[in-house]
């Protein structure tokens, strides 16, 4: 059996923790008080001399050389061309409350990585695993784990494997009541994959949560949630 | 200058007096000064004891002698096997030249806690790109800001098969904003590529097949 991790990467910047702010404001300042001045603000010193100068009696614009073009088009009425632009933009809010709860849609915590789980019939009941799916003769365990990923998902999501090695391994032994000669137990090798596109095309069948690496004990069993615990990086 | 002609003496007689100390029954003992009689015969060396002390270079191996004229070699290329890849490029790009150098020193340093060998670790040159806005009245358009892209590569030897997932995905993890990652495999081209054209001497090469 192989299995998918697929992980939605944050979208935005997690936000810093109070030292972090502390530090971050005091870096910045830091940085400022130790920088030298930009283009943009030696043309505005110059053109406050030169108003300056100008309102003062002995001007002679004569002795001004080569800044035909500076007077027309002043430092500062472009530093207010670009105020005005800023205010009138309009970035999207960054966390939505209602987004955050509904735990099926891809947009939720864009702050956070989220993995995608699915309810799966095994055996006699159902439970929220990584989509999985049985492995068949002549094919990789990776091929398996797309499969798994298409046919479970049935949702068109479009993911891109990390590699060919499986991440994590969880095996455990069927109950006795449906064990074989052969066969005692599974294996589920897990291969983890990155989601490449965030518009899933068509409805999924089975039921699909995007869960963040500390929801996912509410979910998973407990011995399962130890081997998936391993391999999911919450950075 | 008095010194020098003081010391001459003494180190001829000294001398001659270790090589063959049965000619030397005949040079009387006057010409000794009265302070080296004691320990004539142990000096196995000239000048100071410590002579010679920090030597070193002649314990190294022996060095070809680097001519200046080899033209630069890229250095060898992996092959795939079936446990790991080949010579891959990691690349870092984007606005902020801050957050994309310290991007790429930090992996560097990841790969050099992992074991990854790290085979070259440089820089493409700056692209400048200028975002030119129309203006409202006219049909001019005009600069509005010029943006510059900074490219950093960090070139991998080679990256074990089951390692490449995790290393893959610390990296995404931890991959600041305004930054673009890219993995590919190094090629001869993406070398050739950061040498600068000669054109003179490409016509010259032509004029000369011709």
């Amino acid at each position: 059996m192989a299995a998918v991790c697929l992980q939605r990467l944050p979208v935005i910047t997690a936000d810093c923790s109070p030292i972090e702010q502390r530090f971050k404001q005091m870096m910045q300042q830091m940085e400022l008080e130790k920088s030298l001045l930009s283009d943009h603000e030696l043309r505005l010193m110059e053109d406050a001399e030169r108003m300056s100068r100008k309102q003062g009696n002995e001007y002679d614009s004569d002795e001004e050389e080569g800044h035909g073009d500076q007077e027309i088009m002043l430092a500062q009425d472009l530093e207010d061309t670009w105020e005005q632009r800023f205010k009138s933009f309009q970035p999207a809010p960054r966390v939505r409350a209602d987004l955050d709860k509904d735990l099926t849609s891809v947009q939720r915590c864009l702050a956070d990585s989220l993995v995608l789980l699915a309810e799966q019939q095994v055996g006699a009941e159902k439970l929220w695993l990584l989509p999985q799916a049985a492995w068949q003769e002549g094919e990789t365990l990776r091929q398996t784990a797309e499969r798994a990923l298409c046919s479970v998902t049935a949702a068109g999501f479009k993911a891109t494997f990390l590699g060919n090695a499986p991440c994590g391994v969880y095996k455990y032994k069927l109950p006795k009541a449906t064990r074989t000669e052969s066969s005692v137990g599974t294996k589920v090798f897990f291969f983890k994959a990155i989601l490449a596109d965030s518009a899933p095309g068509t409805a999924p069948n089975t039921a699909l949560l995007w869960v963040k690496k500390s929801e996912l004990q509410k979910y998973l069993k407990p011995a399962y949630m130890m081997k998936v615990d391993r391999f999911i990086l919450s950075l | 200058m008095n010194h020098v002609f003081r010391k001459l003496p003494v180190t001829v007689t000294q001398q001659a007096s270790i090589l063959s100390p049965s000619l030397c029954r005949t040079t009387p003992s006057i010409q000794h000064p009265v302070w080296c009689t004691a320990s004539v015969g142990d000096r196995e060396y000239k000048g100071m004891p410590t002579h010679g002390i920090g030597r070193w270079k002649y314990l190294l191996p022996r060095q070809a002698p680097k001519k200046k004229k080899d033209k630069t070699q890229m250095k060898q290329m992996v092959s795939a096997t079936d446990t790991a890849y080949g010579t891959l490029n990691v690349k870092v790009s984007g606005y902020d030249m801050t957050v994309v150098e310290h991007y790429s020193q930090y992996i560097h340093n990841l790969c050099n806690r992992l074991g990854v060998q790290v085979a070259e670790s440089y820089a493409l040159p700056t692209k400048s790109t200028e975002v030119m806005l129309m203006q409202e009245q006219g049909n001019k358009m005009y600069v509005d800001a010029v943006l510059k892209t900074h490219q950093r590569v960090v070139q991998l030897s080679s990256l074990n098969t089951s390692l490449c997932p995790i290393f893959v995905d610390v990296l995404l993890k931890n991959q600041p904003e305004g930054v673009q990652l890219s993995v590919k495999e190094h090629t001869e081209a993406d070398f050739q590529a950061r040498f600068k054209a000669r054109p003179e001497l490409e016509g010259l090469i032509a004029q000369i097949n011709q």
